[in-house]
């Protein structure tokens, strides 16, 4: 036995060793600037861009000075009810989503039928296919020549509501599937044996796994409404316009391209803002 | 199972068919029906025929159908490409500068559509860099849209990626750049092309930017579709409709052969 | 190549916590170290600082001569193979074993006789052309080690290697590692474990861990026999550890004199005296002790007695009893002196 090279040390207090205190690391942390090239296509291609679009609508082209633009915006009655129908369609289809995509996952998960399986990878297919088509087939249906009749709310902002649950609940959907699928069935069984009845276990047991995944799914679907642009445009109507349909309509049917850098920046607030709020609370739920 | 009645059963299918079937079944039925009809009137379409096809895939339907692949293709190669370097790149970050870069990737996400497009408008309409009326700045357009999703999927499965491999093969002799190019992009080969297909079918149906940018020969399918059914075509408009599905479960599927046989668990 | 390991001073720490503390340790060339502790005692930290994926935040890790401290892990040139193998599931066998040649750009004829020779010495040549998931946990093992030895490494690291296999494998996994040991008798292995009998079976010497320091270090039977402290004492075997107060030749135990070797500590102080369950015997003897059974265990080849004595338990290992004592008899137990050790007084583990 080489004792020399070998020495238990004595017990007794336990010395910080030299320089302990900073997270050693795994592994030399090379490579630091490998994160810049992608970063820097990012920042030419999509922020320098948005950042003019910032800059057009405080300091026009056109010239003038700073919010003007955004007064006369803030002033049109177009801009505040375009506001305000964004905002409470993109609520009310995000919350319309949630129930109905809950319901529907939890029956193919839970109470499977023959073809429960087709009807999920159904979903899967439904998210890659636009989103015009759904008031597409809307038109069909409820349109001036429509099959079950020519009803007039496909110009309201009830046919957009209904659209965009239509087309958004797989999106809510996906992520649920794959949470139940982490649902231990043994929690299941032992609530049921426990004399819980199914309301109770989907209150207890279900709803609680699937929190993580509707905050993720709801976050989605809310940005997405509040983006919407392909379903409110097939509807034709001009009863309903959104921030999407404003920015479009200033900037290329009526060329106001200061005014559209307004909408658009009110636009990326809202979006951007309730999206970051969405995650701060769903990350906060979720842990 | 959380239902144990047999008549509680069926009356939850039932409920659930209700729900489902008009409100998912129907709209696609609907515009496959339309697709191959001249009138509906009725409850079914009638004046069946394949003249909507016919004219759906030549001339300027079959132009603004090689447009549209040729745009997601380039768009989805470009992104996964920029996506999983700053993927793989920001996986090497100290936690707080990785989370600013998951950050700004997710960016284009939240960020409408059109927004894109507005700001590319306004930022490629003049030189240096003119891109305005070319198809570079839907390209370009749809690239930005689809970053967020290919740079999220790939991130994702980064991180489920166990360090052990790269650690034996680092352990074996191998330098960073042989671990990346040998080990870690073949074993993130499947969620890389569940990520292109998911970017291609995205471009393929993306209407909001390219409505903002296309110039007139540069003309992708949903434009196409939109301006059929907005000048009353609607059977034409289904017809391509169906064709540009179509042409997305296509290629999606070959994708997903590709993504078969490239998963090794 | 032949090269051992030397740890000087190293400490590893994490955002303040310590997991590895002040650690010097030699493993000589071709030697079979075994580092044997449980869970969170700081081996398998020792062994990934080895193989560079951890990087001290003190001391200096050499591999021969070579200070390999500041090395990345792939140009330290070690073997290493851990609990879940890590076989690249996109390559087959073969690949998988030139993995590491092909990293080294060696030439193509060398790297095929060098796999070949590889799977010949772990008996994998059949299974070449397969894939990882289509092997069993012993053969992913033996392609894990196979893959490890191509690179013909000075010393190769073993992370639990048989913990993910069922006991029987693993028994017979124990003999093929210790015959590969006899093949390559110049490379130094590391060998990373909480189960003593794989420590005992395998290892040249055995340093024991504990709470992220060295608690002791030697041949299995030194460990054994003479155990420095309870710590592995009990981890090493399994002891029983009776507290004593030391007389003049002997101890005090429960009020009953034992004769011992007390040489070395001072008559008057408390000790911890070590005696294995399989040198207590039953009936008259020297040392004897007298007690009430409170549990018997039959274990095929042995009984074990549990027998309260003033107030502490002792265990007793005897072959196989024809007419053991029951629950609650009174019994004689008795040791040999030379089979007790004594240890300091313990400083109480939690």
């Amino acid at each position: 036995m080489a004792e020399a090279v070998c020495r238990p040390r004595a017990g007794g207090g336990r010395s910080r060793p030299r320089g302990a205190g900073r997270a050693s690391a795994t592994a030399p942390r090379r490579y630091r600037w490998a994160a810049v090239p992608p970063v820097a296509l990012l920042g030419l291609f999509f922020l320098y861009p948005l950042g003019l679009v910032v800059q057009q609508s405080l300091h026009p082209d056109t010239g003038g000075t700073s919010f003007r633009a955004y007064a006369g915006v803030f002033a049109s009655a177009s801009f505040r009810d375009a506001l305000g129908t964004t905002v409470w369609i993109a609520l009310a289809s995000t919350l319309g989503c949630l129930v109905l995509g809950f319901l529907l996952a939890l029956v193919i998960a839970f109470v499977p039928f023959p073809g429960a399986r087709a009807v999920a990878r159904f979903a899967d297919v439904y998210l890659s296919f636009p989103s015009f088509l759904i008031t597409l087939a809307l038109l069909f249906l409820y349109g001036t020549t429509g099959i079950i009749g020519s009803f007039p709310f496909l110009a309201t902002p009830w046919g957009v509501l209904l659209a965009e649950v239509t087309y958004f609940t797989p999106f809510v959907m996906r992520p649920l599937l794959a949470a139940f699928s982490q649902v231990d069935t043994a929690q299941i069984e032992a609530a049921s044996s426990l004399g819980a009845r199914a309301p109770r276990i989907v209150a207890r047991v279900i709803l609680p796994e699937a929190l993580p995944a509707l905050a993720a799914g709801g976050s989605l679907v809310l940005v997405l409404c509040l983006n919407e642009f392909g379903i409110v445009l097939f509807t034709g109507a001009k009863g309903v316009t959104t921030l999407p349909m404003l920015v479009y309509s200033k900037a290329i049917l009526e060329s106001d391209y200061p005014g559209a850098c307004v909408v658009a920046v009110v636009n990326v607030l809202i979006s951007v803002g309730l999206y970051g709020l969405y995650r701060l609370v769903s990350r906060r739920a979720g842990a | 199972m959380l239902v144990h009645s047999r008549g509680a059963r069926w009356a939850v299918w039932a409920v659930f068919g209700v729900l489902f079937l008009p409100l998912f079944a129907l709209p696609l039925l609907v515009v496959l029906g339309a697709s191959f009809a001249t009138h509906w009137s009725g409850a079914l379409p009638s004046g069946m025929t394949v003249a909507n096809f016919r004219s759906a895939t030549r001339g300027d339907a079959l132009d603004a159908l090689t447009t549209s692949l040729v745009t997601a293709v380039t768009a989805s190669l470009l992104a996964l490409a920029v996506g999983t370097w700053a993927a793989l790149a920001a996986a090497r970050l100290k936690e707080r500068h990785r989370r600013i870069v998951d950050a700004l990737f997710v960016l284009p996400l939240a960020v409408p559509s059109v927004v894109v497009g507005l700001s590319l408008l306004v930022a490629f309409s003049k030189p240096p860099m003119l891109l305005n009326g070319t198809r570079w700045i839907v390209i370009l357009a749809h690239t930005v849209l689809v970053t967020s999703f290919a740079h999220q999927s790939v991130s994702a499965a980064i991180t489920r990626l166990d360090p052990a491999y790269e650690q034996a093969a680092a352990s074996l002799g191998a330098r960073p750049a042989y671990v990346l190019w040998r080990v870690r992009l073949p074993l993130l080969l499947p969620s890389l092309t569940a990520a292109a297909g998911l970017c291609f079918a995205l471009s393929m149906g993306e209407l909001s930017a390219t409505m903002m940018l296309y110039p007139p020969d540069w003309t992708p399918l949903p434009v196409l579709i939109y301006s059929a059914t907005d000048r009353g075509a609607l059977f034409a408009g289904s017809a391509l409709a169906v064709v540009l599905m179509a042409a997305t479960l296509i290629v999606l599927s070959a994708v997903s052969r590709v993504r078969n046989k490239a998963s090794y668990r | 190549m032949s090269s051992g390991i030397r740890f000087d001073s190293v400490s590893v720490a994490y955002g303040g916590n310590v997991v590895l503390d002040s650690l010097d340790l030699t493993v000589e060339p071709g030697e079979v170290m075994a580092l044997l502790g449980p869970s969170g005692s700081g081996k398998t930290t020792a062994l990934r600082a080895v193989a560079g994926f951890v990087r001290p935040v003190s001391g200096r890790v050499f591999l021969g001569e070579r200070d390999v401290t500041d090395l990345p892990p792939y140009r330290r040139g070690i073997g290493m193979v851990v609990q879940q193998y890590a076989l690249f599931p996109h390559l087959r066998v073969a690949d998988n074993v030139a993995f590491g040649l092909r990293a080294r750009r060696t030439a193509r004829a060398e790297v095929r006789q060098r796999v070949a020779e590889a799977l010949e010495m772990t008996g994998m040549t059949a299974y070449a052309r397969r894939h990882p998931r289509e092997l069993s946990g012993g053969q992913q093992q033996r392609v894990a080690i196979a893959r490890a030895l191509a690179i013909r490494p000075g010393v190769l690291l073993l992370d639990e290697p048989l913990s993910a296999l069922d006991a029987r494998l693993r028994s017979g996994m124990l003999a093929e590692l210790a015959r590969l040991h006899r093949e390559l008798p110049d490379v130094s292995i590391l060998y990373v474990t909480h189960d003593q009998v794989e420590a005992l079976t395998l290892a040249d010497r055995i340093a024991v861990m504990d709470r992220a320091r060295l608690r002791a270090c030697g041949t299995p039977a030194e460990l054994y026999r003479a155990p420095a402290d309870e710590f592995t004492a009990s981890f090493v075997g399994g002891a029983n550890l009776l507290p004593v107060t030391v007389g003049s030749g002997g101890v005090d135990f429960a009020g009953v004199p034992v004769k011992v070797d007390t040489a070395g500590v001072a008559a008057g102080a408390r000790a911890t005296l070590c005696v294995r369950p399989h040198a207590v015997g039953l009936g008259e003897g020297p040392n004897r002790l007298v007690g009430t059974v409170t549990e018997v265990q039959w274990r095929g080849a042995t009984h074990r007695l549990y027998v309260a004595v003033g107030g502490q338990v002792v265990m007793a290992d005897l072959r196989e009893l024809r007419d053991p004592p029951g629950f609650g008899d009174d019994v004689a137990l008795h040791f040999a002196p030379e089979d007790a050790v004594l240890l300091p007084a313990g400083v109480s583990r939690g």
